[in-house]
């Protein structure tokens, strides 16, 4: 199967009460399962982040 | 009264046999102080940019309600008063430098309160979201997450008024360079509890919970700079076992004693040890797993082990690249068990204790044995579950792709930034968010559920009640605080305690009559007859 196609598949909430993702059908609570995903896309995103953002990044140390 | 996950009312045909309620019983909240920044802005001023922030979420003037007479950080859960509090010598300099502004202090706070009870304001270096008290972990959630929208929505308003720029709001926990801000947890609980046990109970689980609640961070920032990637991103900055500080010699268990209930009855407990997580799964586990064992604690069942130096073993926990995660626990001899042991016998205890008691509870056991099976066997099957398996593999995988070496500083900047970007709360910029917009993150509200969040309050709680007050009868309200609201009528001052607003009868009994009055009248005469009612 093509890896992309992978990305079609939407977020879905997980009714808290009922089975979720990768419920094994038992009726009891969500046990995620979930796929590593493609890395193309992400890849692609990521080389876009610039590399000096983090030694721009300067804060004050919070509560 | 509906309950807001089954949908069900208690005792009504078809809800949960056995279990009134589908969420946890105790009061729990949650505050993320946010990093900020702006792009081609080579020195931001933190202090101003969080107050104009803040200050976009709203359309008219600023008027500031808050009550800060109620607030004392300083008071000790063991009884006593400091002086001061901390601050680290880098912060010492820019607090002399503040002192010079010329804004007054409740305008630079900026102090609001939203409709769905929450907080938020310029906890005067960061902006600072503080979720209403929920007793659902669900809704707990959606509301956390409403906070990011918030702020978001905040970041892009600003962006906006600016000649140039873009600002960039971060849920993360530090900036690399040895400043920290925290996001932190609170938890109402029974005061009658001794604070030896509180100790011996959190000493044991909070180095430990790390494992599956870790933000996950690329280098150390102190001592060695070590260039690793580390579980968590604030493990590295505690130091001491406890005390009432929260910004120097940074305590494994914060004594801040600042009830905003009933002082007799209860302790808030305000745990500054964990990181802000994105992931919904996580932020879910980590109050979850938490509210079970301070139950245990108020029980006095807790697992038979002690960590010799629960600082060191949260440090070495983060560092650890083999994720063996052993810990020295007391003892005859050198006795090393895997931190993974030790939330075992916490899981174990809770399920034996608390198994079946709510739909919510039966879902944060479950997910905890889960995650720990995973743990166990292989980390890395936690991708999308877990917010420092997940980064981890995005920073392994760009690595891998780029040719990164972890020793070239120049890489480990990169990284760094990639580190960042997995906590921008723009949903068109984050990588959090690329990876949720391809179904790759476990879930557990829905979008319409944060949306509804971002000006419903939680049911059933006294956030409910502050924030419908607000909407309501808010030309009224002269100050405000988590515990008190005051209306001012014709001259005259109305104050009502919601320190008793805990009781989750009376805040059923608070909750109608405010539903039902139509006017400010009604509405305090309506109150002081629910008070008067034996």
């Amino acid at each position: 199967m093509d890896k992309v196609l992978q990305f079609e598949r939407r977020t879905k909430p997980v009714d808290p009460g009922g089975p979720g993702p990768g419920d094994d059908g038992d009726g009891g609570p969500a046990r995620p399962k979930v796929e590593r995903p493609d890395t193309r896309d992400l890849l692609r995103r990521m080389r876009r982040v610039d590399p000096n953002q983090a030694r721009r990044y300067r804060q004050r140390t919070g509560e | 009264m509906w309950c807001a996950q089954c949908r069900f009312a208690p005792g009504e045909s078809g809800a949960p046999q056995g279990m009134a309620w589908c969420d946890m019983t105790r009061l729990f909240g949650i505050e993320t102080e946010y990093g900020i920044t702006i792009d081609e802005v080579d020195k931001v001023d933190v202090v101003e940019e969080s107050m104009q922030l803040i200050r976009c979420y709203q359309q008219g003037a600023f008027v500031p309600l808050w009550d800060y007479r109620l607030e004392n950080p300083r008071r000790d859960e063991r009884g006593f008063e400091v002086k001061n509090l901390l601050n680290d010598a880098d912060e010492k300099v820019h607090l002399q430098q503040d002192r010079k502004r010329k804004i007054p202090f409740k305008e630079l706070k900026s102090d609001l309160i939203i409709y769905n009870g929450s907080r938020f304001y310029n906890d005067h270096t960061h902006p600072e979201y503080s979720t209403g008290e929920c007793t659902s972990l669900f809704e707990l959630v959606a509301q956390d997450k409403a906070g990011e929208r918030i702020v978001d929505i905040c970041a892009q308003r600003r962006t906006e008024m600016l000649d140039q720029g873009v600002v960039r709001m971060y849920k993360n926990n530090t900036d690399f360079e040895g400043h920290s801000y925290g996001c932190h947890e609170n938890y109402l609980m029974d005061r009658s509890v001794p604070f030896e046990r509180i100790l011996q109970g959190l000493l044991l689980f909070f180095p430990t919970r790390q494992i599956f609640c870790g933000a996950g961070k690329v280098g150390v920032e102190r001592e060695d700079r070590a260039p690793i990637y580390q579980l968590s991103q604030r493990a590295e900055f505690f130091e001491v076992i406890a005390s009432v500080d929260t910004m120097h010699k940074r305590p494994v268990v914060n004594t801040r004693d600042e009830p905003h209930a009933d002082a007799a009855q209860y302790r808030r407990l305000h745990v500054i040890v964990g990181d802000a997580n994105m992931s919904e799964y996580i932020t879910a586990l980590k109050v979850g797993s938490t509210a079970l064992v301070i139950d245990l604690i108020e029980a006095g069942c807790l697992p038979d082990y002690q960590l010799k130096d629960p600082i060191a073993a949260m440090k070495n926990i983060a560092r650890d690249q083999s994720y063996a995660w052993l810990v020295e626990v007391e003892g005859p001899g050198h006795r090393l068990i895997p931190a993974v042991e030790i939330q075992d016998a916490f899981l174990a205890l809770a399920r034996r204790e608390f198994a079946g008691r709510d739909r919510e509870t039966d879902w944060v056991l479950s997910a905890w044995e889960d995650v720990i099976e995973k743990l166990r066997r292989d980390p890395m099957d936690l991708v999308g579950v877990c917010d420092w398996v997940t980064k981890k593999w995005l920073i392994d995988s760009f690595c891998e792709a780029e040719d990164l070496a972890w020793d070239n500083p120049d890489d480990l900047f990169w990284m760094q930034s990639q580190d960042l970007e997995y906590s921008n709360v723009d949903r068109d910029a984050g990588l959090y968010y690329l990876l949720e917009s391809q179904g790759q993150m476990v879930r557990l509200v829905g979008d319409d559920e944060v949306a509804a969040a971002m000006s419903e309050p939680p049911s059933g709680t006294r956030a409910y009640f502050r924030g419908r007050s607000l909407e309501k009868f808010g030309d009224y309200v002269s100050s405000i605080n988590w515990d008190r609201i005051v209306f001012k009528r014709n001259g005259r001052q109305h104050a009502v305690d919601m320190k008793l607003l805990v009781d989750e009868e009376r805040v059923v009994r608070y909750n109608e009559v405010l539903d039902r009055s139509e006017t400010l009248e009604s509405f305090l005469e309506a109150l002081d007859k629910v008070e008067r009612r034996p």
